[in-house]
Parts: C-alpha cells; sequence; structure tokens
C-alpha cells in the first residue's frame, strides 16, 4: 500500500465513472455516515435494486476465505471488479472504464503517481482494483468504540452493559449464553465463517429461496449459509440482515432469542434462548458499545470530490 | 489399523532428525478421514446413537498440532499446526476425507507418527489476530474469548432423543483450553522413498469418539465449570483414532 495508492483508490471509490450512467459509485452503496452501508434493505444500482443489501465495509481489510455475503470473491482485488460489471449495479464493462480513465484529465497522473506507469495504456482495471483495494484496507475500526476501550482497561461498561457483554461471550454461567459471540467474535465481531441464522425455512438443504454460500461452492449444505457481518457501528447500518428484513435492533435480537426458521443445516447456535426483556435490553446495551462514530467522520475516508 | 495410543502431556526429551539440503526426499500424504461405526461418515445423514436416540452430524473440525515422525528415540518436525475439516456432505468426499501433503521429509524408515489434537499451550497463549490470514490460528471462529482458549475441536450435529424421527435437539461440542489438549503416538512402520508419495490414513471415528458422552444433557458445553462431557471426547481419542497404509 502507498499514499498515491490510497489516494487513487479513494477517488475511485467516490467516483461514478465506473458505472454505465455516470450515476452511481461504491460510495452510492457504501456511504460512510451510514458506516459504509446505505441505509436499504437491497441496494440501488443503475438498473433497479440489488438481491441483497449493502456490507459495511468497516475492517473489511481483515476479511478473508470470501467476501460479500455469499462469499463469492476471495479477496478485495478481485471484489473491486465485480460491482462495475454487474448488471444492476453499475452495468458497465471494464473495457469501457479504461478507455474512460485513459482519456480523462487526471487519472493518468494519479496512476502513474500511484503506479509508476509509464503510458496511457497501462492504466487497466487490475490496477483500478488495487487502487480500490488499497483504499478499502485502510478503513479500520477497533480503537475508539466504548467496548475497546474496555477491553483496554480505560474503562468501566456500564452495568446493563456488562452483562449484555457477559451473555455475548458466554462468560458468567448464571446468566443465559446469548450465543452471540460463535459468529460475532472480537475483535472484528465477525469471523470468516459462514451460518444458517435461521431466516429461510426450507425442509431440506436444497430449497432455501436464496442459497448464499451454496449457489458459490455447489456443496448442497452451505445452502442458506451467509457470512456474518462485522456488528461494529451497527446502531449505523440498519435494516439487518443479507434482505434487510429487520429494521430495527429489537427485531435482530428477538428473532435470534426465537431461534429462527427451522431447515437442516441451521446452526446449532440457533434455538429458543429464553432471554427475559431485561436481559434482550442488555444485549441491545452491549451492542451499543461497539459504536465508534469517530468512523462516519474521519477525512481520510471522506469523499475527495 | 495401528491403535492411537494418548500421551501423557509433559515435557520429555526426544533426539531430532536434521533434514540436510543434499538428503534425498520424498513425500508423506496424509488423509484423515471421519467414520461412524467403522463406515464413512457422511455430514446430513442419521446413525444411530446411545438407547433409542438417532445422530445427525453438521460439521467435524479439529485442530491437529506438532505432527512428528517417529524413528527410535528422535522425531522428524513435518507441520505446526493444521485445520482438519471433516464435514462432506457427499459420500466421495466423506470417503476421501481431508488430505494433508508433507513434502520434503527425509527418505528412510520410521517407527511411528505423533501428533496432538487441539493446539498447544504455547501456541494457546496468542490470539487470531496474532496470525496472518494464512494461518489456521488466524480464525476468530476457532477463538472463544470466554476460555482465552482457541477451539480445538468443533462436533456439531442435532439429536433424535426420542427416537421418533425427529432432530429435535441441536448440539455443539467445542473441546478448548490447555487441560484438554491431548497428545498421542501410533507405531505403524513408515517408508519414505525418495521422489515417492506414501499414503497414511488417520481415521477417527465418531461413534467411539462419543462413547458415554451425554449429549442430551450437555447438548453445549462453553461454560468452563461444566467441562464434563468434553472431557470424555478427548480421553476418547485413543479409542476411537486408528492408522493404516
Amino acid at each position: 500500500m502507498t499514499v498515491d495508492g490510497i489516494r487513487l483508490g479513494r477517488k475511485l471509490f467516490y467516483d461514478p465513472i465506473l458505472s454505465v450512467d455516470s450515476t452511481v459509485s461504491c460510495a452510492t452503496c457504501h456511504q460512510q455516515a451510514l458506516s459504509f452501508t446505505d441505509g436499504l434493505d437491497r441496494s440501488q444500482g443503475v438498473a433497479g435494486m440489488t438481491r441483497r443489501g449493502s456490507l459495511s465495509l468497516i475492517n473489511v481489510g481483515f476479511h478473508y476465505d470470501g467476501l460479500f455475503w455469499d462469499g463469492r470473491s476471495p479477496n478485495l482485488e478481485h471484489l473491486s471488479l465485480i460491482p462495475p460489471e454487474d448488471p444492476i449495479e453499475m452495468a458497465e464493462t471494464w473495457d469501457n472504464v479504461e478507455l474512460k480513465l485513459r482519456n480523462h484529465p487526471v487519472y493518468p497522473t494519479d496512476f502513474r503517481q500511484a503506479f509508476g506507469i509509464d503510458n496511457v495504456s497501462g492504466i487497466d482495471r487490475h490496477l483500478a482494483a488495487k487502487a480500490i483495494s488499497q483504499f478499502l484496507r485502510t478503513i479500520v475500526s477497533g480503537h475508539n468504540s466504548r467496548y475497546d476501550r474496555f477491553v483496554r482497561g480505560e474503562i468501566f461498561l456500564e452495568e446493563n452493559e456488562f452483562n449484555g457483554y457477559l451473555m455475548f461471550f458466554n462468560i458468567d454461567p448464571s446468566l443465559p449464553d446469548a450465543q452471540c459471540g460463535h459468529c460475532h467474535n472480537a475483535p472484528l465481531m465477525a469471523t470468516n465463517d459462514y451460518f444458517n441464522n435461521g431466516l429461510q425455512e426450507s425442509p431440506d438443504l436444497y430449497s432455501f429461496p436464496d442459497p448464499g454460500l451454496g449457489a458459490i461452492t455447489g456443496i448442497a449444505s452451505d445452502n442458506g449459509r451467509f457470512k456474518p457481518p462485522t456488528l461494529r457501528n451497527l446502531v449505523f447500518t440498519a435494516p439487518y440482515m443479507h434482505d434487510g428484513r429487520f429494521k430495527t435492533l429489537p427485531e435482530v435480537v428477538d428473532h435470534y432469542a426465537s431461534g429462527g426458521k427451522e431447515s437442516p443445516n441451521k446452526s446449532s447456535f440457533m434455538f429458543n434462548l429464553v432471554l427475559t426483556e431485561s436481559q434482550k435490553a442488555d444485549i441491545l446495551a452491549f451492542l451499543l458499545t461497539l459504536t465508534d462514530s469517530t468512523t462516519l467522520t474521519n477525512p481520510a475516508f471522506k469523499n475527495p470530490f | 489399523m495401528r491403535p492411537f495410543i494418548l500421551l501423557a502431556v509433559t515435557a520429555f526429551v526426544v533426539g531430532f532428525i536434521s533434514c540436510k539440503e543434499d538428503n534425498p526426499e520424498g513425500t508423506l500424504t496424509l488423509h484423515f478421514k471421519a467414520v461412524y461405526d467403522g463406515q464413512p461418515l457422511q455430514t446430513f445423514t442419521t446413525h444411530p446413537f446411545e438407547g433409542i436416540q438417532q445422530i445427525q452430524f453438521t460439521h467435524l473440525s479439529m485442530m491437529v498440532a506438532d505432527l512428528q515422525l517417529v524413528k527410535g528415540s528422535a522425531v522428524k518436525d513435518l507441520d505446526d499446526i493444521e485445520l482438519v475439516d471433516l464435514s462432506f456432505d457427499n459420500l466421495a468426499a466423506a470417503e476421501a476425507g481431508y488430505t494433508l501433503t508433507i513434502p520434503n521429509v527425509a527418505t528412510g524408515s520410521y517407527d511411528g507418527i505423533k501428533f496432538g489434537l487441539g493446539v498447544p499451550p504455547d501456541l494457546n497463549q496468542k490470539k487470531p489476530a496474532d496470525f496472518s490470514s494464512g494461518s489456521p490460528l488466524s480464525k476468530t471462529g476457532y477463538y472463544w474469548v470466554a476460555w482465552n482458549s482457541y477451539i480445538f475441536s468443533k462436533t456439531e450435529g442435532r439429536l433424535d432423543t426420542l427416537g421418533n424421527g425427529t432432530l429435535d435437539l441441536g448440539f455443539a461440542m467445542h473441546t478448548g483450553s490447555d487441560a484438554l489438549y491431548r497428545a498421542g503416538q501410533g507405531t505403524i512402520p513408515i517408508v519414505i522413498e525418495e521422489g515417492k508419495t506414501t499414503n497414511m490414513n488417520v481415521l477417527l471415528d465418531y461413534k467411539d469418539l462419543l462413547q458415554g458422552v451425554d449429549i442430551k444433557s450437555h447438548p453445549q458445553n462453553h461454560t468452563q465449570s461444566d467441562t464434563s462431557e468434553i472431557v470424555k471426547i478427548v480421553n476418547n481419542y485413543g479409542t476411537s483414532i486408528t492408522l493404516s497404509l
């Protein structure tokens, strides 16, 4: 990563030049003010609504074993190549994007500074993807939340927050295990595994309306499994789940407390948790300690135009 | 079939087999396979369990550590840590198992193989953030914050507790913490020949592994004060693992 590479990637991230009609940029679906999501249940592309909601990009550089809800991309460089050519998201071709970048009054200089190319013909999709990936890797949050400060021993959590913490990670056997930490483990408050969290009812492994990971791997038992998103800044990332079905955090907690819908590969951690309303409130209080609002205003992530 | 004998988890001195650059080398390929009552174990299929119960597995995996070939009192280090995932929902994959290929093994005749099941205490002091993404130990899904420990193995599935055909109880038996690390050794003649591959099967029979484990009463073991059933699991490794060439 270089300063010039990150700078170029940030410009490309915010520039609608990647879309066919110059109306949609990466930032359209990944807005800094919403912790790099878009507030929609399904994202808006140039040709309509996409199939799924946008995932937060917070700490995306630390994720591997597949990116996107269904793990279709092995790394950020691959991920960055997909939206421009998605027929709904940006509906452009990389051939055309390359032409636009090569003929642009500024980008050839930016690419030269970032990658040392000696001719505009050296500008291609792979360098563009590398630059965008460099910028994405700078979107880091893991220092300023109340949770992080608590872990570092700088502050105490409030009693309700602390109770929620104990249940989230099942630290105190006298409290119920809220089963959260299996899929949303520290420090990312996510994992690189995939889970069926009981959103879709299916009598067998083959009847999920959205197969998620299974559509990518072709493995039946992966059907209905999705990547758990980070819970950092989740107060800004509503609506929730891959299809945005839950508008509020209490709805999310109620879903997990209920055990969700039945299917053969539903996670073993999904069952009726028998939580009181007070315990649910404590878990919500803990979730809010994961808020780092400085990420939303960090000038390094802002639109450079 | 050769048994896998659990060793006391204490330090002991053994010699070390050096590997000089000009020594001829071959390849050792280990095929880890899950079986149930001797038959290939396919996830999402149902098997008889204790009494009237039926069991269906959905996820099977474990950390295998400190793989070493043994020659007399000397050992040859092969691999520090490997996440062996035995979750296969089709029969062909279950029969093939998880393959671990170890190249550049010095040729010769060895007496057996040693390995640990879990994460050794020195590595278990660390956390996923201490490792690069290529390491199994970077996986946050295999770290349990409340225990300050890696998850050594995952055995997950569903149980038909009433024997009526309904899988009514999900279970997740996760092992972890230094006290539950187990190391063992199998005595089996292994010959590594120059430029050739020697294949070895490591079979883990989950029926034997879960012998005496009361899943119905303890479908999860995430509390350190309640490790009775997962202790049984790690103590069953010796009777559930067999080696063959």
